[in-house]
């Protein structure tokens, strides 16, 4: 074993250029493979944190572009007048939003205040922000992402243009920069205050309209029950609606931009594979190049399973050197340095879990296997005689 | 003098297998930068040959865009007022207005989800204010029918939507609207439209007012001025070129642009590693060789020259089977939901002359760089000791 591993360290030092060129080969695929994994896994871990919610979405049932009256939060709460199973229904408008000056649009939905708190326990809001939302009129959530971006903190006064009727620029007063919400763009303001303007502003308007709800259930049972009841309710009235919870809700914005989720696992399926040839090309001509030394082992009585493990050893030691480096590279890179704060879409804030750095390290042991299986099978099959008359 | 270019072909069918895996490692990276450039580009192009030049769009100012817009009538009255419009063949004013909504259609490939598809209610005026509208099959609209016409890509992309086909429109999805013709502009976003009759489609909506307003003009020059007008305070909406609404719809390509960015320039530095090693193991494996032709009179120059071309002739002949791959994927409808729209704008990718030219210097670079630290080291190769060792 001793003798073994002493051959292990001298093969891999032996052209120490090769060595680094494949470890450089194995590891920037891998890179590639942990940044892909990060931002599915972040996308999935998004919609788990929606499902876990317990709420539903409901919808106009022809598009998302119709709205519903408001009127239907109550109908929707009357189905469970204990509050104890539909524990709220929250209208919501999305109003979108514009700074002065700034081309990037903003998310923000104008909401029912106090629904909402109740709606979204999630945000872990703390009694202070709670109350002072509620009090003020003006009050809006921002995402702490978008408050990134901008320089926004608790206390400002900002004013935002909405992209919808009646277009005007409202002022708001940030109470909290949401730091436990899963969605770290979207602001969220009262929508009071933008009825309040639309009223003004365009006195024939229809008022009263939300572009979605979001009802929260007290179980997942329940979660499935309102889901069908809900539409159940709306059936055959003029505007019906569609019920889904809110991962699938999610789900169809995420699916619809670029996919990024599947074509992120294409992507790094193609990296692995580009790895698996580097390191399969080393191993052969590490092969070609000691085949008289292998030829000499087997000669010298040691057996054909012997030289088999010693190709595969090195070649594993080989790529899960080159997966260790590709893996802690992006950890430390954006897990410790100021680069994880660049907003990435979707998730926003990239976040590489030690488990898919694990992952990928494993991978890279199964690449090294792989890539030594067609010269250790070579050597072990290696006619000793045959061999050594071709020494130079 | 340089080494004939036959002396490096015979040389990469020594090592087999070397070469055809770093010619597969090449071969795949030009396929992933080809088809990841060409999500890109394809929605680029979409919205690129999208829009006039002499056209002026105008939208509700603080609309992003024409989804969100309202223009009421007595705003559109003052439209009308603009310098420049040109006139159509029946003697009226090249003015289209249109009212932009949207419908849930199911795709027809994969999961058959839904994508929200835009429908865009006109008049007969509007295919003089965009000429580059042709029935492709079928007919036109007869105003005041239940009956629409559909973008080719709308039609390729989505469900139920050829010639005979019955889709449900209207605020409450209950009008059930037959698609009598097929419509194609040469690859721009109307192509994932559908196209209504203005009135109907406002009936249907209930929706009754106009989303924006598209003026053509008689020429591209006087747009500057149509557009002060339009902005002025006369007026007070918002107006640009129709070019430019669609260039800045196309900003949000930069995101993808940038990751790819990204990412094929960390799997070009992993594909020169893999050519560097590959080259390294050519040159150890020839010292001999190389040693012989300094004897008979080749210069390093031409040793350094000749191990370059090597591993460019891998790199290039690679380059080629990743772009015949990528081709494959040419061509092939994806859709992507715009965010400041909200609907889908169904697009194909394509293989653009930029990109294969691009991939093309890609795989020559990482050719370059890979040979360039092995050519060096076999033009310093110790003539005598090399030789003596024979």
């Amino acid at each position: 074993m001793h003798l073994r591993l002493i051959y292990l360290y001298r093969n891999l030092t032996r052209n120490k250029q090769r060595t680094l060129l494949t470890c450089a080969a194995v590891a920037l695929p891998m890179v590639i493979y942990v940044l892909s994994t990060a931002v599915v896994s972040g996308v999935d871990a998004f919609l788990d944190n929606s499902a876990r919610q317990l709420r539903l979405a409901v919808t106009h049932k022809a598009s998302i572009i119709n709205m519903l009256p408001e009127g239907y939060a109550l109908k929707i709460k009357s189905l469970d007048p204990t509050g104890e199973r539909l524990r709220a229904a929250c209208g919501m408008r999305w109003i979108g939003g514009k700074m002065q000056n700034v081309t990037q649009p903003l998310s923000t939905v104008a909401v029912d205040a106090e629904e909402f708190i109740k709606a979204f326990d999630d945000f872990k809001l703390t009694e202070t922000e709670k109350a002072a939302w509620l009090r003020d009129h003006q009050a809006i959530i921002v995402g702490r992402g978008t408050a990134a971006i901008f320089g926004w903190k608790v206390g400002d006064r900002i004013s935002i243009r909405s992209s919808v009727p009646p277009y005007t620029s409202l002022e708001f007063h940030i109470v909290s920069t949401a730091e436990h919400a899963q969605d770290a763009n979207t602001n969220w303001c009262h929508r009071s205050y933008y009825e309040e303007d639309l009223k003004k502003n365009i006195p024939e308007a229809t008022q009263g309209m939300v572009s979605f709800f979001f009802v929260k259930c007290g179980s997942k049972a329940d979660l499935d029950f309102f889901r069908v009841e809900i539409d159940k309710l709306f059936a055959r009235t003029i505007d019906e609606t569609k019920t889904q919870d809110e991962k699938a809700f999610m789900n169809e914005f995420i699916t619809q931009q670029f996919d990024l989720p599947r074509n992120l696992t294409i992507l790094s399926i193609v990296t692995v594979f580009v790895a698996v040839m580097a390191a399969t090309n080393t191993m052969s001509m590490n092969f070609r190049d000691r085949f008289n030394e292998y030829a000499t082992l087997k000669a010298l009585g040691f057996g054909g399973g012997y030289v088999f493990t010693l190709i595969q050893t090195e070649s594993l030691g080989l790529c899960l050197l080159g997966g260790i480096f590709g893996a802690l590279m992006p950890y430390v890179a954006f897990m410790h340095t100021p680069l994880g704060r660049v907003p990435v879409p979707v998730i926003q804030h990239l976040e590489i879990r030690p488990i898919v750095c694990l992952h990928a390290i494993a991978i890279a042991a199964v690449i090294g296997l792989i890539a030594a299986v067609w010269p250790s099978v070579l050597a072990l099959r290696l006619k000793v005689v045959a061999a050594l008359r071709n020494l130079e | 003098m340089a080494l004939p270019l036959y002396y490096n072909w015979r040389n990469l069918f020594v090592r087999k297998l070397s070469t055809s895996l770093t010619f597969a490692v090449v071969a795949t990276l030009v396929l992933v930068l080809c088809v990841l450039l060409s999500f890109a580009a394809g929605i680029r192009a979409s919205l690129a040959v999208s829009g006039w030049p002499q056209n002026v769009l105008v939208l509700k100012p603080g609309a992003t865009a024409e989804s969100t817009s309202i223009i009421t009538p007595d705003e559109k009255g003052r439209v009308v007022q603009a310098p420049g419009i040109a006139h159509g063949a029946d003697g009226k004013m090249l003015i289209s207005e249109e009212l932009c909504t949207q419908t849930s259609i199911p795709r027809r490939a994969g999961e058959h989800n839904m994508a929200n598809v835009a429908v865009r209610g006109v008049d007969a005026t509007a295919f003089g204010v965009h000429p580059e509208v042709k029935i492709i099959e079928g007919r036109r609209f007869e105003p005041g029918q239940l009956e629409v016409i559909v973008g080719k890509a709308a039609r390729d992309r989505f469900d139920n939507l050829g010639i005979g086909g019955e889709v449900r429109l209207g605020r409450q999805g209950n009008r059930l609207y037959k698609v009598v013709g097929v419509f194609e502009t040469g690859g721009g976003a109307f192509d994932s439209e559908i196209w209504g009759g203005r009135t109907q489609i406002s009936d249907s909506f209930n929706r009754h007012f106009i989303s924006s307003a598209v003026l053509r003009l008689d020429d591209a020059a006087e747009a500057a001025a149509a557009i002060s007008y339009l902005n002025g305070p006369f007026v007070a909406l918002e107006s640009k070129r129709e070019t430019e609404y669609y260039e800045d719809l196309s900003k949000t390509t930069r995101d993808i642009v940038a990751l790819t960015t990204v990412l094929i320039a960390i799997m070009s530095i992993g594909a020169a590693f893999a050519v560097a090693n590959t080259m390294y193991a050519a040159v150890d494996g020839r010292r001999r060789e190389i040693a012989m032709l300094r004897t008979i009179g080749f210069g390093r120059g031409a040793i350094i020259l000749s191990f370059v071309t090597e591993s460019l002739l891998v790199c290039m002949t690679a380059c080629l089977f990743g772009l015949a791959g990528a081709m494959f994927f040419s061509g092939t409808r994806q859709d992507f939901l715009s965010n400041s729209t909200w609907t889908v704008l169904a697009y194909e990718l394509k293989i653009t002359p930029t990109i294969a030219l691009g991939s093309l210097g890609l795989a020559c670079l990482v050719g370059v760089i890979g040979a360039i630290a092995p050519a060096l080291r076999a033009s310093r190769v110790h003539v005598i000791e090399a030789l003596r060792k024979a």
